[in-house]
């Protein structure tokens, strides 16, 4: 065994064990850390078989940006740990069915298809090689019509995080100093000319009324 | 090309047994007498006024899936920077129609107020 299998095993065992935690652990927040756990092994992995730019922007996106959300929603969600299990033996059979359909497909699938002797090891590059410059090189050229609906689900993103989220606040009451300084006479004040009656007519209108 | 990445595993292997022996260190030798008031959670000298699980507004939702979104913009530019000079024009209009799509996204969000706090 060479080193690099040792490191892609080790990294591969460090994944399975962080993922096992993420749904075993009873406390939401050491899940999300194990989740993190499970994401740099996973970049880690991707290393190894030599996808440097995806590792990279593993840890980056994922890390740094996906489990900020993921610990907003365990925060937002208030979760009761024992109301979350009263339903377990309810569900129990139900869960139990989909997980061991799931296994016999991956089963199935894989043992006909997939084993380590069926694809070659990937070519071993130079110092030099930048895996993305060959991504970029592809992506902006060959691939240019996925990459720019990349952009489309990028900005439906944007406006369903709005719609969802937003909520009507009430219009702020906040003071514009530029238009309090450029306010003239005018803009405030009406100077309306009017005949100045006289006390007795006045009086007149009112009996009038009256 | 991965024994360049050979010293960055040196790193990690290297920041784990500092962190682990720092941990395990003075787990060994500091004095251990713990008692029940030593024990207790408290809150600048009070006791506990709440559960610290408390829910937080869904704003910070807003922030973080805004954030998210021009994460991976950015990440889109990182190989179109470094082969700009290779894909030529065609490559470069590319990204700017990327990146006018996505200006339209920040100009509605920027109108719509979801960048304000309150």
């Amino acid at each position: 065994m060479t080193f690099l299998q040792f490191a892609f095993y080790f990294f591969a065992s460090v994944l399975v064990f962080a993922a096992a935690m993420v749904v075993t652990i009873r406390n939401p927040v050491k899940s999300a850390l194990f989740l993190v756990l499970a994401f740099f092994s996973a970049a880690c992995v991707w290393i190894t078989l030599q996808a440097e730019f995806l590792a990279i922007v593993l840890v980056l996106v994922y890390v740094g940006a996906v489990m900020v959300l993921f610990l907003f929603v365990v925060m937002m969600l208030d979760i009761n740990i024992a109301e979350l299990r009263a339903g377990f033996t309810r569900y129990l059979p139900v869960g139990g069915v989909v997980a061991v359909l799931l296994v016999v497909e991956i089963v199935f699938v894989l043992a006909r298809t997939f084993s380590p002797q069926q694809f070659a090891n990937p070519p071993s590059h130079a110092a030099d090689y930048s895996n993305t410059r060959e991504l970029g090189e592809l992506l902006y050229t060959t691939y240019v019509y996925p990459f720019e609906i990349a952009a489309f689900i990028l900005l439906v993103a944007i406006i369903a995080a709005i719609a969802l989220t937003m909520r009507a606040r009430a219009p702020r009451k906040r003071i514009d100093p530029v238009r309090q300084v450029q306010t003239r006479r005018e803009d405030r004040l009406r100077i309306v000319k009017m005949k100045s009656a006289s006390r007795t007519a006045h009086r007149d209108q009112q009996d009038d009324a009256s | 090309m991965l024994a360049n990445y050979f010293p960055i595993l040196l790193f990690i292997v290297v920041g784990l047994g500092v962190g682990a022996v720092a941990v395990s260190v003075g787990k060994v030798l500091a004095p251990h007498k713990p008692y029940d008031d030593k024990l207790a959670p408290y809150e600048c000298g009070f006791e506990a006024f709440e559960d610290s699980r408390m829910k937080f507004d869904v704003r910070y939702y807003l922030v973080a899936i805004l954030f998210i979104i021009f994460d991976l913009e950015i990440a889109f530019l990182f190989p179109w920077a470094i082969v700009l000079d290779e894909i030529g024009a065609f490559g470069f209009w590319a990204m700017m129609g990327f990146l006018a799509v996505l200006v339209v996204g920040f100009i509605y969000e920027w109108k719509k107020g979801a960048l304000e706090w309150e």
